[in-house]
């Protein structure tokens, strides 16, 4: 983490809130929780945002979703949100599938509405200006409703700014079991 | 199913970061977003950074923080300008996504 106002957190009341969620849950709170906790007033709508495109009503499952962050992390180099999101997606859909997915989702075992959808949002995140109607038609023509692959952009677009500061920023990256305890946590809690 | 008013959030988060009062001068804020998306170059150091952040966040220096920090003064301000070059990126591909599916479907 390379500021450590972000490490210690901003006031007395999240420097304990801090110290008392790590002591509960054994472990160092993610850095990504700490950026959450962080000038609230000021990012408080990406928190809300990712919220409801991870956790809202949508066709996708809770896994799919999750397994959508992992593949933007993936596509953006960012080693905190792959693991972090992995981790979150094995609990919904499988390990084995997770990984499949992040080594080629094409050949993973998804359906082909997901499998199209994650075509899209590579193009998306990769070259964004190569990104036409044709693509969007590929994706509706395997299946994938319009609000479906709308809830598909906005999962990447909050994953596009989360794994951009999360390298700006240098998250440090906990071990497996860590990323395991805090994929419990973001399930259970959520983003908000 | 109830629907998430995506563009509506996309609106909310846009308004915050590069509209509304904080520590940083919001034109600051818009330059560093249109920058991080393909945007014309800005004053140095913020170029630097800004334009890293946009291409490949991955590859952004301790250096190039610690310069940015030094000049803004505060890490909140130096936290306001990273993070308006994330968002500006990122809405950027929420843009570009949401008029492909509008022009698939018309």
């Amino acid at each position: 983490m390379r500021l450590a106002e972000i490490d210690r957190g901003e006031s007395l009341k999240s420097r304990l809130l801090i110290r008392f969620i790590s002591m509960v849950s054994g472990m160092r709170l993610p850095d990504a929780a700490r950026v959450a906790f962080y000038h609230r007033d000021f990012l408080g709508p990406l928190g809300a945002w990712t919220q409801a495109a991870m956790r809202g009503p949508s066709e996708w499952s809770v896994g799919e979703r999750e397994l959508m962050a992992a593949m933007v992390a993936r596509w953006n180099s960012c080693a905190f949100c792959t693991g972090a999101h992995r981790a979150t997606a094995a609990k919904g859909l499988t390990r084995a599938t997770v990984d499949a997915a992040l080594a080629d989702y094409r050949t993973a075992p998804l359906s082909a509405g997901l499998v199209a959808t994650l075509g899209f949002l590579e193009t998306l995140t990769r070259t964004p200006d190569a990104v036409a109607a044709a693509d969007a038609r590929a994706v509706l023509a395997a299946g994938v409703s319009q609000a479906a692959l709308a809830d598909a952009v906005a999962v990447a677009t909050v994953f596009g700014v989360i794994t951009r500061y999360a390298d700006a920023l240098q998250f440090a990256i906990p071990t497996e079991a860590e990323y395991d305890k805090a994929a419990a946590m973001l399930l259970k809690r959520g983003y908000a | 199913m109830d629907r998430t008013d995506h563009a509506a959030l996309a609106a909310r988060l846009e308004q915050r970061v590069f509209h509304e009062p904080a520590d940083t001068p919001a034109d600051l804020r818009r330059s560093m977003g249109e920058r991080a998306s393909g945007g014309p170059a800005i004053a140095p150091p913020y170029d630097e950074i800004a334009r890293q952040i946009g291409e490949a966040a991955y590859r952004v220096t301790d250096a190039q923080v610690a310069t940015l920090r030094t000049k803004t003064g505060t890490e909140r301000a130096t936290f306001e300008l990273i993070a308006a070059a994330a968002v500006g990126a990122a809405l950027e591909r929420w843009r570009q996504g949401a008029a492909a599916i509008d022009e698939a479907v018309k």
